[in-house]
């Protein structure tokens, strides 16, 4: 009863006067330090962090505001400071063939269009342009023969040259020829 | 010396550390019974301190928050490692230098014995145990510890002593 007594007594004041090394306060206080320090040095980082992206963000949202917008037609106070052909015009004048396609199928869809369709050759463009000219009368054919004599016909204004022109008249004229020239042979 | 006073102008760490490390190393020790492992328990105490600072002002009785952590991280810690691989250096420790080298070969075979029965108690008479080692602890502390009543404290003292002494009787009469 004794012994167990005094060795439980022993155990227990060899773990009561348990000494710690005497650096030990001074490891304590330089780790205390250390994570002090990492801990300042992990929040600036994570401000600067967060600024960083912030800007990021901010130059995405405004690269993408610009894009869209130059995607866009102009809108109504663009297109009533200019007149409307001379927009028209000079917007088409500075367009390639193939962006002269884009612009006329609708206006929002044009930037697209013009992204995605490849440049036409030297020849495709001509013909598109000429496809594209404006149309003019065709110019005027010459006379016949029959058309010119019929001119000077009516512009001489001769009955007998007029007669001729009648196809029964002038049968008529010819049979009488024939008639008159037998009649002198026989 | 360090300027952690400027990182906590409201906290006194240094002074936190003067007061209260060797308090924490022993209860820490008192579970780990390794000087090196209550060492890294003391220093992650104080490293949880600087991490609650902003907390620190609400805490009611820093002396029992403080002796929570660190038995708290001492018990856990117990877990990865086997306090009975630090039980021959510590017995070799205590055991009297003044005796011949037979019998202190007796007395730390009964210090193993004492050791080794504490390890098979119920755990919260253990823990009673090992705190009522500490003797700046009184029985209020303790119970704030171990979230018992006092009263209860007494008991689990009473009974984790008496069973202790039954067991190593019944070994050999802690001889």
């Amino acid at each position: 009863m004794k012994n167990a007594e005094e060795a439980i007594g022993k155990v227990l004041a060899g773990l009561r006067d348990a000494e710690a090394s005497p650096d030990m306060e001074r490891h304590v206080l330089a780790a205390i330090e250390a994570r002090a320090s990492q801990r300042t040095y992990t929040k600036s980082q994570w401000a600067w962090s967060v600024a960083l992206a912030s800007m990021i963000a901010a130059s995405l949202f405004f690269a993408i505001v610009a894009l869209h917008r130059h995607g866009q037609p102009p809108t109504k106070a663009q297109r009533s400071a200019l007149p409307t052909e001379a927009v028209v015009d000079s917007q088409q004048a500075l367009l390639q063939p193939h962006e002269l396609i884009a612009s006329a199928i609708t206006p929002v869809r044009a930037a697209i269009y013009q992204r995605k369709t490849p440049p036409v050759s030297v020849y495709e463009s001509m013909l598109l342009r000429d496809m594209r000219a404006p149309s003019h009368p065709a110019p005027v054919a010459p006379l016949t023969e029959e058309e010119k004599l019929l001119l000077r016909a009516i512009h001489t204004g001769d009955p007998q040259v007029i007669a001729m022109l009648n196809p029964e008249i002038r049968a008529q004229q010819e049979a009488k020829s024939v008639a008159e020239f037998q009649k002198f042979v026989e | 010396m360090f300027s952690t006073k400027r990182a906590l102008p409201e906290i006194d760490t240094v002074a936190l550390v003067e007061s209260y490390s060797r308090l924490l190393f022993r209860v820490a020790h008192s579970v780990l019974r390794s000087r090196a492992e209550a060492e890294d328990v003391v220093q992650d105490v104080f490293v949880r301190v600087i991490e609650r600072h902003s907390s620190l002002q609400t805490i009611r009785d820093m002396r029992v928050w403080l002796v929570r952590i660190a038995w708290n991280l001492a018990l856990d810690r117990r877990r990865r490692i086997r306090p009975e691989q630090m039980d021959k250096s510590f017995v070799e420790n205590i055991a009297s230098n003044s005796i011949p080298a037979d019998e202190r070969m007796a007395e730390a075979q009964r210090m193993n014995a004492v050791l080794h029965e504490m390890e098979r108690l119920p755990k919260v008479e253990r823990h009673i145990l090992l705190l009522s080692a500490i003797e700046e602890l009184g029985t209020a502390e303790m119970a704030q510890i171990v979230g018992r009543s006092e009263s209860a404290v007494r008991a689990l003292l009473f009974r984790a002593r008496t069973r202790l002494r039954e067991r190593l009787e019944a070994r050999g009469g802690g001889r």
